[in-house]
């Protein structure tokens, strides 16, 4: 679990090497909440893997041979292949590696977490929109709309009875959506789970979770980061360090 | 024309409508498609249901008259949605087309290495920003599968927009779109252009009655 706290590489440091076997190496950026589940899935299910951070405001040109769209989370293995969309990395570690599954063997049960996953697709258009202050006109109506998103996950678990998206204990689905989670007190909304209790227990189970604290980024180095971030400072994404 | 009338027969049968009186439950041994005739969406889950050879019943559901009880099936009215003898609904085209492919036996559509599987994922998300990423005959390789099927429902319509010259640039587009006519399952669920036409013609008049266009009972 090497390298989660390294400098980030940007234009002109030369290229990796390759992904020494028995490895598996993620393309990340420490406060990248899609790289986050990546790096959550990894580490759930305690997969070995080495971390090189990339700096997104100053974007090495090698990188876009690992991904041609130029987004962290990538994922490389020894044998050269190459996975990228959050989502899709999550689910292929899943598959790939033996251990504790993050996603149901059932059929059914396995739609059901892809389902509840869309109903919170439209969380992280809403809280980037927050993270970047891009709301100043319509403040109050885009808090509305986040209140409805999140009314919609509150009414999954009121009708699951159980503390987790997948059930009783933590899974996939809870991975997935937790980064966002755990930026609302970062851009000052903790207060929209006001509403919706059953979405506020579920956030404090899942600090408690050994996976989830072992990643989570406290609210003032989110804040420092976001800051230098839309300044498009190229020391941004190395915040902290 | 006779096949074609024959292949219509699961799905040839009018929108459900308001008013309707809500479906009984689905048999066993069946699985349910709330659906639309013309939706690329649907047409998807068809081509999975009829590509692995699933038992299944098809509802139609009017789109610009939703049946109240059609909102206990999905929150938001959409198709298309499963449903199972066990009362279990599974809804998002994608979702359920991996749900039949995980579900039932028989031939595998996606594959079962899991980078092969992601590779197709990815592939998905480029869909629509880049055409002619292809380098083997199908999406997948050299044998049709489960992505080739997730996007043909819009190359089909292509021709019926008339905006079939759009890949006439791409001769690797054309050689797959002809490569995909051959397919059974793509076959048996082909549009008659002038069908899909009518179809068309009605629904931008906000018609109500375009679901139902060119079904003779």
């Amino acid at each position: 679990m090497s390298g989660g706290s390294a400098r980030s590489l940007g234009k002109g440091s030369p290229p990796p090497g390759p992904v020494p076997e028995g490895v598996i190496r993620v393309y990340s950026m420490r406060f990248c909440p899609f790289a986050e589940r990546t790096r959550l899935v990894l580490n759930a299910k305690g997969i070995r893997h080495e971390v090189i951070n990339i700096n997104l405001k100053n974007k090495p040109e090698w990188f876009f041979e690992k991904n041609p769209l130029g987004l962290v989370p990538v994922l490389e293995n020894s044998q050269g292949q190459l996975i990228y969309e959050s989502t899709i990395t999550c689910e292929y570690l899943d598959e790939a590696y033996p251990g504790k599954k993050l996603l149901p063997d059932d059929p059914y049960e396995k739609a059901r977490q892809k389902m509840i996953f869309e109903l919170s697709s439209q969380i992280p258009t809403l809280l980037i929109c927050f993270l970047r202050g891009q709301n100043k006109d319509d403040y109050s109506g885009q808090k509305e709309q986040l209140h409805k998103e999140f009314s919609k996950l509150e009414e999954v678990l009121t009708n699951k009875k159980t503390t987790f998206f997948g059930g009783k204990n933590i899974s996939m689905v809870d991975y997935l959506i937790w980064p966002w989670f755990e930026r609302l007190e970062a851009v000052e909304l903790i207060d929209c789970v006001d509403h919706t209790p059953k979405l506020k227990l579920w956030m404090e189970a899942m600090r408690k979770d050994p996976t989830v604290s072992a990643l989570i980024t406290d609210a003032k180095t989110l804040r420092g980061f976001t800051d230098l971030y839309l300044q498009n400072s190229p020391d941004a994404c190395d915040y902290g360090l | 024309m006779r096949r074609r009338l024959e292949s219509m027969a699961e799905d040839a049968t009018r929108a459900l409508g308001k008013g309707s009186l809500p479906p009984g439950p689905v048999p066993e041994g069946l699985i349910r498609i709330y659906s639309m005739r013309f939706c690329p969406y649907s047409h998807r889950t068809r081509l999975i249901l009829q590509a692995k050879g699933i038992r299944h019943e098809v509802i139609n559901i009017n789109l610009k008259n939703k049946p109240e009880w059609y909102y206990t099936k999905h929150p938001f009215g959409q198709i298309p949605v499963l449903e199972n003898s066990k009362h279990q609904l599974i809804y998002e085209s994608v979702i359920a087309c991996e749900y039949l492919d995980d579900a039932y036996p028989g031939r595998k559509l996606y594959p079962f290495d899991p980078y092969e599987r992601a590779r197709q994922k990815m592939l998905l998300e480029l869909f629509y920003k880049i055409l002619g990423y292809q380098n083997t005959v199908f999406f997948g390789g050299d044998c049709i599968s489960m992505i080739d099927y997730l996007f043909w429902p819009w190359f089909e319509r292509l021709d019926v927009y008339g905006i079939a010259d759009c890949v006439s640039h791409t001769p690797a587009l054309r050689l797959w779109i002809a490569a995909m006519k051959q397919d059974p399952a793509v076959c048996a669920l082909l549009i008659d252009k002038n069908i899909f036409l009518g179809f068309l013609n009605l629904y931008f008049q906000n018609n109500p009655d375009a679901f139902d266009y060119g079904l003779s009972c």
